[in-house]
């Protein structure tokens, strides 16, 4: 029996599973994406536009199943799987770089000296204990002085005076002060972001405050003291339009507003009237 | 003297609107002059255009009234219609009631309109709506707000009021002074 005709006619039924492209398309399989850098034929595309793009498609899907077939095989309780290989196209990042933060006071300063920053050990050997503790965190640092059993009174000082709550307040001091020169980094770091001088937002701010706390007495600051040379503070000005103006717009500014108020309540539907006149023409 | 700001304009409208509806864009929109809306003193007036530029020369101080005065801004922003305004709304009123004879002169002192008193009025004129009161030769004495509807205020006492006085024109005897 010869089926190489019934063969061949089931065959061209189908288009080829091979197709030739001039540039060779490249694929990521990861992704599952073929990207074809041929050149596209402009007089098909605008000739037989949806034909033409159908067919380009489907060849690039071709190609893509091609490469996909190739790979190597798994036969798994859900059937064949292909094992795709590792990603080569490089997404582009979403977001946009991070901006470079505004150095702190304390990075400027250290900039100008040529104070380089030492990387600190983790761990370090504690000679007194003979143990290995912390540099910093939970159980780390300098030990703690208030909380030593016998502190040392200096020939120096007042022998009465409480050398632990003077070590306690001292401490107290160092680490307001540091949260206050961490607020003003802040301030600084947010007033450069917005491309503002941070001596000028300060100003600013200063202005504002005084300005509120003049204000702030039972009499609005009417009765207070003036301080000489004060200059007197500026208020809000009401803004009119001028009294003679092109008739025309004025005259349609009006209307406008009429517009927005008699729709709003001039003309009502009068439910009396109209159920009366309904009434009279069914009678 | 100064125009109205938006917010002005607005309060005004709504007050109008209350007697006239929206026959107030007959007031601005006319065919002989441009007339406009201004604020001096905190009372409105409504001035043809022409006078008005006239009374820009004349100082804040010396200007005493312009136009017809519609009524007066309180400190509180709302507007209070006066009644020199009496002659556009009767103009253009929507709901109206007259009265009797006998109740003219109670409603020129200044009292509210009483069903004995009353005339005849709008058909379907609605609770709490702004009317001009006339006598029954049709001439304008003032102007009020209704205390019933037309049908309610047809089951009233002789003695219940029907019309709640806003103003009239006795008020231009009775308050000459501060009027304009």
């Amino acid at each position: 029996m010869d089926v190489s005709s019934a063969l061949e006619a089931h065959q061209n039924k189908f288009k080829s599973i091979q197709v030739e492209k001039l540039v060779p398309v490249e694929f990521d399989l990861n992704l599952l994406a073929a990207f074809d850098s041929n050149a596209i034929d402009a007089q098909k595309l605008s000739s037989k536009k949806e034909e033409y793009l159908k067919g380009l498609n489907r060849d690039n899907a071709q190609l893509l199943f091609n490469e996909i077939f190739k790979l190597p095989v798994e036969s798994t309780d859900a059937g064949l799987l292909a094992k795709l290989p590792s990603q080569t196209y490089i997404l582009p990042r979403e977001k946009p770089l991070p901006k470079e933060k505004p150095m702190t006071r304390w990075e400027k300063f250290a900039k100008t000296k040529g104070i380089q920053k030492h990387k600190k050990e983790r761990m370090v050997f504690d000679e007194a204990t003979g143990k290995y503790t912390p540099t910093w965190g939970y159980a780390g640092g300098k030990k703690d002085t208030t909380k030593d059993w016998l502190l040392e009174v200096p020939s120096n000082v007042d022998p009465m005076e409480d050398q632990y709550a003077k070590k306690r307040e001292e401490k107290k001091e160092r680490v307001d002060k540091n949260k206050k020169r961490q607020k003003r980094n802040e301030e600084e770091a947010s007033a450069t972001n917005k491309g503002m001088d941070p001596r000028q937002v300060k100003k600013k701010q200063l202005q504002e405050a005084i300005a509120v706390t003049k204000q702030s007495t039972a009499s609005y600051g009417r009765f207070d003291k003036k301080i000489e040379g004060e200059q007197k503070m500026k208020g809000m000005k009401r803004q009119f339009a001028p009294n003679i103006t092109d008739g025309k717009v004025e005259k349609q500014a009006t209307l406008d507003i009429l517009n927005k108020v008699v729709g709003k309540n001039g003309e009502v539907l009068n439910v009396t009237k109209a159920v009366r006149q309904h009434k009279k023409a069914r009678k | 003297m100064r125009p109205l700001t938006e917010e002005e304009t607005k309060t005004l409208f709504e007050k109008l609107a209350k007697y006239i509806g929206s026959n107030i864009k007959h007031l601005i929109d006319r065919s002989d002059e441009t007339y406009c809306f201004r604020l001096h003193k905190d009372r409105v007036y409504y001035v043809s255009e022409s006078i008005m530029r006239k009374a820009v020369s004349v100082g804040r101080d010396q200007l005493g009234s312009l136009g017809v005065c519609f009524g007066k801004m309180t400190k509180t922003g709302k507007f209070r219609l006066h009644i020199t305004a009496l002659d556009y709304l009767a103009q253009y009123a929507k709901h109206k009631m007259w009265v009797k004879p006998n109740g003219e002169m109670p409603f020129l002192y200044g009292n509210h309109v009483v069903k004995a008193h009353l005339g005849r009025v709008t058909e379907d004129t609605p609770e709490h709506q702004g009317v001009i009161v006339l006598n029954m030769s049709d001439v304008p004495l003032g102007f009020g707000v209704t205390a019933r509807s037309t049908s309610d205020s047809r089951k009233l006492q002789p003695t219940d009021i029907v019309a709640f006085h806003q103003a009239d024109i006795g008020e231009y005897l009775r308050e000459e002074d501060t009027l304009f």
